[in-house]
């Protein structure tokens, strides 16, 4: 069993957003439906503004409130870490999308955020909730991969069609080794300035704790004790708190 | 100077109040087909909420209906768990009106949520028992059960049998557990501060109970004409005596709470919980809910008019307003502000409820209006044991 994690360097991540376009490639996402994001905000005032921004996937926690609250437990946590949802369960109540703190699940039964809908352009078949021409072939109800049907909640599974199928023990999946490249997730494989690693937590001598490690690593909103297993490197490491911008 | 006791009871008034009763749930069940046909036609896409406001008007609808339902469990009691008997004489009438306002609930929650047919079985065959949702389903769904095996009971006379007791104790139990589950369901949740808090299930008691007297001064004073001259001499008295006294103190309770909670929420550095406080406050529902809905109706029920039916007709429904302001409020309020800063949320999350909307709240309302003026017309809600 393998505890699988991510490590996200600020310091080298450019705020490029191939990683949510590869995510929404790999995974068959509605536009709005961003399992994998990139936040950018600023700080400060002209001329002092800092501008900066922030990758932000399911943190597929240690403790996640999102599987507590879930009244059918169609979310839920497997042996090797991840947080995925049982589409056949899911009642479509949104409560785990009330209580993640992190704000990464979706419910795509609402308005498209433009036009035309894609899901009037490609109508949905053997209840998909729309069916683009060309689709992953990996496709699992019960973890919630591939297009889901209509009234269930999504999110990202740390593309578990691939990492799953990884070699037992792999320390890290690296996209840099040709044994391994297919295993590694679609935002981890193409992030240009390589600021994304994934492996096993629970492995000590991976390069993911080894960073998190030598590079002190923080995860988000500790004090939720969600404990999530995707880490931050860098400066930039800790989400600014809400300010309502001045209206007068 | 005409005593209540020597009028004769208007059987016409209280014919065409039914009969009005009857067509406005008509008319509402046609309104709100209209208004919610984009249900059928779009799903949810005809909702205005989205991922970053995932709980709209339907939920807060539920949490109103489902509340007054408790609160009109709690009146019911009064006679059928702790035999007052002042409050026999209306409480079928409370038991009827629980079973319809609960329905009610379930009708709004069921068009809110993405797949209520199948939440009937998965739900039950999960035993997801950490969450507060699952147990708020679990207590509600044996409440309902609970309060139409009291109303049978009650229908066939049995109002003081051993097993008559026990099953309005279970149901009065019962009701205390969901509604605190209910509670749990918002308050637990430590990531949304403007909810979060052990005391949420004690707030949904007190506004609870609010909610079910509310109900009773105007439904009630309704049913009669709106004079207490109509009603028998135990409703009478209940209604001129009892009701508006524990109606004055519940109200009285709801304000000093509601203005606690809105100073803590003003005063703390908290932002989650500031500025949608700010925000609300700032707000005209806030201040009719505050001034129309609360101080007035008290002012009321302090004052000598509070025995006049009329008075407690405009009170019950000045509270019923404000109450379902408050729901509102909490509900959303609790969702305004967005969980990360950033470009894509550069303000508190807007939302206004869509016409489909409305139309899934005034289609539950209509189907259980329709539901008690069913018991009105049928089922004798005034019986009591002396007949």
């Amino acid at each position: 069993m393998a505890k699988w994690g991510m490590v996200i360097d600020l310091d080298k991540c450019t705020g490029c957003q191939a990683c949510s376009t590869a995510c929404a490639m790999e995974n068959n996402t509605l536009p709005g439906e961003s399992w994998q994001d990139v936040l950018y905000y600023h700080e400060g005032k002209f001329p002092s503004v800092n501008v900066k921004w922030f990758p932000r996937p399911c943190m597929h926690c240690e403790n996640p409130s999102c599987m507590h609250v879930c009244p059918t437990k169609a979310t839920y946590k497997d042996a090797d870490g991840f947080v995925l949802i049982d589409w056949n369960k899911c009642i479509g109540c949104k409560y785990c999308m009330i209580a993640c703190p992190y704000g990464v699940r979706f419910y795509t039964d609402e308005k498209p955020l433009f036009a035309p809908d894609l899901k009037d352009v490609f109508p949905g078949q053997d209840g998909q909730q729309w069916s683009p021409p060309y689709q992953n072939p990996h496709s699992d109800w019960t973890k919630g991969i591939g297009i889901q049907p209509k009234g269930v909640v999504s999110k990202c599974t740390f593309c578990h069609h691939k990492v799953s199928k990884a070699p037992a023990g792999v320390a890290d999946l690296d996209e840099a080794d040709p044994a391994l490249k297919e295993f590694v997730p679609a935002c981890v494989r193409t992030c240009a300035p390589k600021a994304r690693y994934f492996g096993d937590l629970d492995n000590p001598n991976s390069t993911v704790n080894r960073l998190i490690a030598d590079k002190r690593g923080v995860r988000l909103l500790e004090h939720t004790g969600n404990k999530p297993q995707v880490y931050y490197l860098g400066e930039h490491g800790t989400v600014p708190g809400f300010s309502r911008p001045d209206k007068s | 100077m005409t005593t209540a006791t020597n009028l004769v009871p208007c059987e016409a008034c209280i014919s065409r109040i039914s009969n009005l009763r009857i067509g406005a749930g008509a008319v509402g069940i046609v309104l709100g087909v209209i208004a919610a046909i984009g249900l059928l036609v779009q799903g949810h896409a005809s909702f205005n909420t989205d991922s970053n406001l995932a709980w709209g008007l339907p939920a807060a609808t539920y949490v109103f209906f489902v509340l007054t339902s408790t609160g009109l469990t709690f009146v019911a009691s009064l006679a059928t768990v702790f035999g007052l008997k002042d409050f026999y004489p209306i409480a079928k009438r409370c038991i009827w009106g629980a079973i319809a306002t609960l329905v009610t609930g379930f009708i709004a929650l069921g068009l809110e949520i993405g797949n209520p047919i199948r939440m009937l079985w998965v739900i039950p065959t999960n035993f997801a028992t950490s969450s507060p949702m699952w147990w708020m389903g679990l207590f509600y769904t044996s409440y309902l059960f609970l309060l139409i095996w009291k109303f049978l009971l009650v229908q066939k006379g049995d109002w003081t049998s051993t097993h008559s007791k026990a099953i309005g104790i279970a149901s009065l139990v019962t009701v205390i557990f969901a509604h605190a589950t209910l509670g749990s369901v918002f308050g637990m949740m430590a990531m949304r501060p403007f909810w979060f808090g052990g005391m949420v299930p004690v707030y949904f008691l007190i506004t609870a109970a609010l909610s079910g007297l509310a109900f009773i001064m105007l439904f009630i004073n309704l049913d009669y004409g709106m004079n207490h001259g109509n009603m028998t001499e135990g409703a009478r008295r209940a209604m001129t005596r009892d009701m508006p006294a524990i109606f004055g103190l519940v109200l009285g309770l709801v304000l000093v709470f509601t203005l606690a909670r809105t100073a803590t929420g003003l005063w703390t550095n908290v932002t989650e919980i500031k500025v949608p406080m700010q925000y609300i406050v700032g707000s005209f529902w806030f201040q009719a809910e505050l001034w129309l809905g609360m101080v007035l109706p008290l002012a009321l029920m302090l004052s000598p008019y509070r025995t006049n039916a009329k008075v407690q007709t405009l009170a019950g429904l000045l509270v019923i307003l404000a109450l379902f302001i408050g729901r509102y409020e909490y509900v959303i309020g609790g969702q305004l502000v967005p969980l990360f800063k950033g470009a894509w949320y550069p303000d508190l999350s807007t939302y206004t409820p869509s016409l489909t909307e409305w139309g899934v709240v005034i289609l539950a309302a209509s189907l259980g209006l329709l539901l008690y003026a069913y018991g009105d017309k049928k089922l004798r809600l005034d019986d009591s044991p002396n007949g």
